[in-house]
């Protein structure tokens, strides 16, 4: 297993404490947990891209961050009025 | 040489993750924990540099170093509305007026 693989796998671990204040905490800490899951996640697919050499997966991460930043914009435009 | 200072940025910028992921399990409330997110986002743009130094200027590097870069820069942005959607349901207004009526008075 490469350093690039350990990584990954390190980040995605790290998902479980996000999914655990997800699931326990209020709903603007949730947010918070998803935003912060979500730079994991172009973290993890960068790291991806790099130990297993194959290009989409670096396409997928750029596109990804612009998609969940998006996402979380719209997510807290829409619980600033409780809809 | 260039595969240290790649597993040194790697490094960092995992840590730096990993000790976001801990302050949001041991910050008090939402206000402390955004604090993390712009936190990762600094974490994610080190592993880009890591892998542009890996890679140098090729395709990989930098889409890798493009994304980091995105990340950091539009992380504080999302930390911002995200602390003035908190603000503006709990006080019901962002601006801080002592005595702008709260969204529980005006209801």
């Amino acid at each position: 297993m490469s350093v690039w693989l350990l990584s990954a796998v390190v980040l995605v671990a790290a998902w479980i404490p996000c999914l655990g204040v997800c699931i326990l905490a209020t709903e603007f800490d949730a947010l918070v947990a998803v935003e912060l899951g979500s730079t994991l996640l172009t973290s993890v697919l960068m790291l991806l891209s790099l130990a297993f050499r194959r290009q989409p997966f670096i396409d997928l991460a750029l596109a990804f961050v612009l998609v969940s930043i998006v996402g979380s914009l719209a997510f807290a435009r829409m619980m600033e009025e409780d809809i | 040489m260039k595969d240290v200072v790649a597993y040194v940025l790697l490094a960092a910028g995992v840590l730096l993750q990993l000790i976001a992921v801990l302050g949001l399990c041991v910050m008090r409330d939402t206000l402390d924990r955004l604090h993390c997110v712009s936190l990762a986002g600094w974490g994610t743009l080190l592993i880009g540099v890591a892998i542009l130094v890996e890679q140098y200027f090729s395709l990989l590097g930098d889409k890798a170093l493009l994304a980091g870069f995105l990340t950091a820069l539009l992380g504080p942005v999302l930390v911002h509305t995200t602390a003035r959607s908190f603000r503006i349901r709990t006080r019901g207004d962002w601006r801080a007026v002592e005595d702008y009526p709260t969204r529980e008075r005006r209801s």
